[in-house]
């Protein structure tokens, strides 16, 4: 459906971008995961054909895509991060518009509006100006307009961002169920839980670059052997990190809220080790959590640094 | 093309639900057009008829040439009105009214003082008394000139008997005679007079016409701004990944701009014609006229637009664009008419050149407003080019 | 004090407006220097002359029109040029020499000057006064004509004769006296004075009303419910961001006076007398706009109205045509022109510069102005608390 090959843009010395690949075949939904700067938003205008390219190549079906090219535009359907749709016209007058630049006739357009009104469920609110619509609303016509020409491959750029939870989980639904009912999806998200629970494959990004690929499954691989080692925890936490990575097996500490998260080799070896040298800093544990590496960890390990930074 | 004109209908579908456009398009130009030819109408249409108080003392055979002649024949062409005085004092008086300010009726007064024909004919010192009124500038200056022009007869006369009799005395025996010759001696120099047309917009026609391609700026940017708007909305990136080849995003935007333009210009011309009056000339040249300025507007208007990088910088930028030029091309007042650096410096707006064009069309042809509609098609190329060499590089980023 | 913080909150939203820069105090100044320029120096009228020849009679015309104290001559090479000089307004007459000028009078031949002017009778005057002014130049050739073709003596002799015969005589004399005062040199305005005036008039107005925008915004977003959820009455809003709109207005007033004076020599008369009548004259701006931001709900509509009602009330208040010109021609506009404040502000600066006058002087004036203020305050008091509280 999809395929990026070697990627390159520079903003000045900036190397945003700097070769980035990888393939979405029809039906798949892909990720790329990041932390904000990553290089998600660069990566996707240029696959969508938005922004210029300093090097790399574009092929939608095969076929070559440029930012001059025009008829491979419509094989796509873009959901631009921001919102993107015009406050003074109607939810309704919006799609129609957009629908009439994917050359759709004018019969199968207002079929195709009534059923994507229907799909983001704005069908009662239709004929109201957008500038009327709360957040949530907004956000769902933003979807919409991408999902109306009836894409083989939709593009999502951080679609969740600033969505309170109840509407961001009615957004995830909604894409899950387009993925399962055939579409290419390329999902770009910083938050590791979306990827996990939508994506096929992964790829995480990080300084314009994609550190690994793979189904959640594979990327977990990475670190097969090793655990995850989550310890609740008061005290002095940043000392007693400091002190766990001495520890010979232990990958990586990072502290969060009330808790240390350890990655070792074998936990059975060094958990003694680890809870005596944080009881000698004078942290006192009050759980352990011993779990296999998730998503999160993996970035950590690949990139040295953690997805909310 | 279908999708610029997709563009355009759905760009034109929001400016309508824009109030304020009607008001910036329509209400202003249209309501100051008014309040300006209220105010200024009476002033420019006050007719130049000058009036005249004579006190003719003297009553002699040289002082009705003047009365009878000179001013009966100025007042017999409708061109000065005449109050007969009985005393020098009594048209001075006349003119100068109730002494706080000078009357504003009587213009001047011309007064023939007693023994006048008598002074002359012996030779003797005469004089001749014009009191001008302080306020009537050009009316006063022709009493002035008419009176003067009059005494340098009868010194002519005078000169050529003292002349001639300087080689022929005896033609002194008959003096009036040869004064009577004399006068009907015709002047070396004649002034013809040559009638101008007047190309000139009549002062009704000038607000209109003026305000109009004043707002006619702001109102194009509606359109220009528009791509600007697209950034801001974040829909901008839909268009461009959309299926449409990228100049149909700038051509629909073009449309709008000349669709708004257009039916501005022409609801403003038809409303100043029927309610104020307003007189623009041949409906053919016209149309040449506001599409090339609608034209080369929203060139200038690109052009500025595409130097902003954010919609409201878009708007500052613009709107000191469009006030600047309108000033300077003499929008608001008949900046030609003042001369100097002013009136040269005009040209480097579209507006002088429109009015300009206006102006030849309603005293000549349509053929005489061909410098306007090049002046302002060159305009409209050189703008949109640099706007375009400008946003091809903001719609490739 | 609440409506200090209420205005100087809305006077940093105005000072982030970087236009504001651009019509706040760069306009108003290349506006007094365009019209100062324009219409600073009284009307003059123009004549175009085209004489091709540079022998003595044309020499000597040439010099009697450039003395000519009736109108400005202006020279020009062609008779295109002055034809479309005259058409388009540029010249009020046009006059054309012919090219044998001088020696055709020499050879006592008849010779005709075209005297160019637009239909109508502006131009009778010009042409009266130049009719004269070739009488008296040509005296000595149609004696010296008429003397040759009575067969006295050669049209030379005859005219070496009237030269003497011409500077005996005294001839008639005219004389002319002036009658009243004129409305112009009675003021005696500098070239920049009137128009600096009027200006400031019009923009400190106009900037207030297009400001007006401002309050509509502020209750739009809804900061003025939020205001008004404390414990802050309607009054202290409006007179909060009512000042802020004043010390715009202030500001604006003082540099333009300030600037004018500078960099045109303006004169304002009694300092003390003309900040207060700035003062008086910024209340009356920053109420309107206090009314106009509580009767539209709307910010985007707002402004321009805001500039429409702006110019439009300028106009008609003696900002663009002077208030002494209405009376003058119009006394029907003049009374019309009082409907506005801008006329009595005009009026008060008059008294000040004109004639010397000080604050007891101009106090009517003030009291006017002040009673327009209190007049748009209470109306917009009023207003805004129907529409906060609705």
């Amino acid at each position: 459906m999809l395929e990026c090959r070697d990627l390159r843009k520079s903003f000045g010395e900036l190397a945003a971008v700097d070769g980035v690949s990888f393939h979405i075949a029809a039906g798949e939904t892909y990720g790329l995961l990041g932390p904000n700067g990553a290089g998600k938003t660069t990566s996707i205008s240029m696959a969508v054909g938005l922004m210029q390219r300093d090097g790399g190549q574009v092929l939608v079906d095969g076929e070559p895509l440029d930012p001059g090219t025009t008829k491979l535009k419509a094989k796509i359907g873009l959901v631009p991060q921001d919102l993107a749709l015009y406050p003074d016209l109607t939810a309704r007058e919006n799609l129609r518009f957009f629908g009439r630049l994917y050359d759709m006739p004018r019969a199968r357009l207002s079929r195709r509006v009534d059923e994507v009104l229907e799909i983001i469920g704005l069908s009662d609110r239709a004929n109201d100006r957008a500038d009327t619509f709360s957040g949530g609303m907004k956000r769902r016509l933003n979807i919409g307009i991408g999902l109306l020409h009836a894409p083989g491959l939709l593009v999502l750029d951080e679609p969740t961002v600033g969505v309170d939870p109840q509407s961001r989980n009615a957004i995830l639904e909604s894409i899950e169920q387009l993925g399962s009912e055939g579409l290419a999806v390329l999902y770009t998200t910083h938050y590791m839980e979306e990827a996990e629970r939508l994506c096929d494959r992964i790829g995480i990004i990080d300084r314009g670059q994609i550190k690994a690929e793979g189904t959640r499954r594979e990327l977990a691989q990475i670190l097969s052997q090793h655990d995850r080692v989550r310890l609740s925890a008061t005290g002095p936490l940043h000392e007693g990190a400091e002190a766990l990575r001495r520890i010979a097996g232990v990958q990586q500490v990072d502290v969060t809220d009330g808790a240390i998260d350890v990655l070792v080799e074998q936990a059975g070896n060094s958990l003694m080790a680890i809870l005596s040298a944080l009881d000698q800093s004078g942290v006192s544990i009050t759980g352990v959590e011993i779990d296999e590496p998730n998503l999160e960890a993996v970035f950590l390990h690949l990139t040295g640094r953690s997805l909310r930074d | 093309m279908r999708s610029a004109l997709n563009i355009a209908a759905k760009d034109l579908r929001q400016r309508v639900r824009d109030r304020s456009i009607y008001v910036i398009a329509l209400a202003a130009p249209l309501g100051l057009a008014a309040i300006f030819g209220f105010v200024f109408n009476p002033i420019s249409d006050a007719d130049f008829t000058a009036t005249f108080a004579v006190a003719n003392v003297d009553q002699g055979p040289l002082a009705a040439p003047l009365v009878d002649g000179v001013l009966g024949g100025l007042a017999e062409a409708g061109n000065v009105n005449l109050v007969q005085a009985a005393s020098a004092e009594e048209a001075t008086r006349l003119v100068e009214g109730d002494g706080e300010r000078a009357d504003q009726d009587i213009d001047a007064a011309i007064i023939i003082p007693a023994d006048f024909s008598a002074r002359v004919q012996t030779g003797r010192p005469a004089e001749l008394r014009v009191v001008q009124n302080a306020n009537s500038s050009l009316a006063a200056t022709l009493a002035l000139a008419i009176v003067e022009g009059y005494a340098r007869e009868l010194d002519y006369v005078q000169g050529a008997v003292t002349t001639l009799a300087a080689f022929d005395p005896a033609r002194l025996a008959d003096a009036a005679g040869v004064a009577g010759l004399a006068a009907s001696t015709p002047h070396p120099v004649t002034v013809r007079d040559v009638s101008a047309s007047t190309k000139q917009l009549d002062n009704t026609t000038f607000y209109g016409a003026g305000l109009a391609t004043f707002f006619l700026f702001f109102t194009v940017q509606f359109g220009v701004n528009s791509l600007l708007e697209e950034r801001h909305f974040g829909t901008l990136n839909r268009l461009l990944a959309a299926p449409v080849p990228r100049w149909s995003i700038i051509l629909g935007k073009a449309i709008t701009s000349f669709g708004l333009g257009l039916v501005s210009m022409l609801i403003l011309i038809v409303a100043t014609s029927f309610i104020l009056g307003a007189d623009w000339g041949n409906p053919a040249g016209v149309a040449l006229l506001v599409v090339a300025a609608t034209a080369s507007a929203i060139g200038v208007m690109a052009m500025v637009s595409a130097l902003a990088r954010t919609s409201e910088q878009g708007e500052v930028f613009s709107s000191i664009a469009a006030v600047g030029l309108g000033i300077i091309g003499g929008t608001f007042f008949p900046i030609n008419q003042a001369g100097g650096v002013l009136a040269s410096l005009r040209f480097v707006t579209p507006h002088a050149w429109f009015l300009q064009g206006l102006g030849d069309l309603a005293g000549g042809s349509i053929g005489d407003i061909l410098p306007a509609v090049v002046a302002l098609l060159a305009f409209t190329a050189a703008s949109s080019g640099i706007a375009l060499a400008l946003l091809r590089r903001r719609l490739n980023p | 004090m609440k409506a200090l913080a209420i205005a100087a909150s809305n006077l940093r939203r105005f000072a982030r407006e970087r236009a504001n820069v651009f019509f706040v105090l760069i306009l108003p100044m290349l506006l007094i220097l365009v019209l100062g320029s324009v219409f600073g120096r009284g009307f003059e009228p123009r004549v175009g002359l085209v004489a091709p020849e540079s022998g003595d009679l044309t020499q000597s015309l040439v010099e009697e029109l450039e003395a000519h104290e009736g109108f400005a001559l202006h020279r020009h090479g062609d008779r295109d040029t002055v034809v479309r000089g005259v058409e388009r307004g540029e010249l009020e007459a046009g006059l054309i020499l012919p090219p044998n000028y001088d020696a055709a009078i020499r050879a006592g031949d008849a010779v005709e000057i075209d005297f160019i002017a637009r239909p109508g009778q502006a131009a009778l005057s010009l042409r009266r006064s130049i009719d004269t002014l070739l009488a008296e130049q040509m005296m000595p050739p149609r004696i010296a004509g008429f003397v040759a073709e009575q067969g006295a003596a050669t049209f030379d002799q005859a005219l070496a004769q009237a030269a003497t015969v011409n500077a005996d005589t005294d001839g008639v004399n005219v004389a002319a006296t002036v009658a009243g005062e004129s409305f112009i040199t009675r003021r005696n305005w500098g070239q920049f004075d009137l128009g600096a005036q009027q200006q400031l008039m019009l923009f400190m107005f106009l900037t207030s009303l297009a400001g007006s925008a401002a309050l509509v915004q502020t209750r739009r977003l809804g900061i003025a419910r939020r205001m008004f959820a404390t414990p802050t009455t309607v009054r202290t809003i409006l007179l909060g961001e009512g000042l802020g709109r004043f010390g715009v207005a202030l500001v604006q007033g003082v540099y333009i006076m300030l600037g004018t004076m500078v960099v045109f020599g303006v004169r304002w008369g009694d300092p003390l007398s003309a900040v207060l009548i700035v003062v008086a004259f910024g209340l009356v701006g920053s109420g309107a706009a206090m009314l106009m931001g509580a009767l539209f709900s709307s910010d985007q509509q707002a402004a321009p109205v805001g500039v429409f009602l702006g110019l439009g009330a300028a106009a008609l208040g003696g900002c663009m045509l002077p208030l002494y010109v209405m009376e003058l021609f119009a006394p029907a506009i003049w009374t019309a022109a009082h409907v506005m404040p801008h006329a009595w502000a005009l009026e008060a600066f008059e008294v000040l510069a004109i004639h010397d006058g000080g604050v007891a002087d101009v106090l009517p004036f003030l009291g006017i102005l002040l009673a327009y203020a209190a007049a748009f305050y209470a109306l917009a008091i009023w207003r805004l608390r129907v529409v906060l509280t609705r």
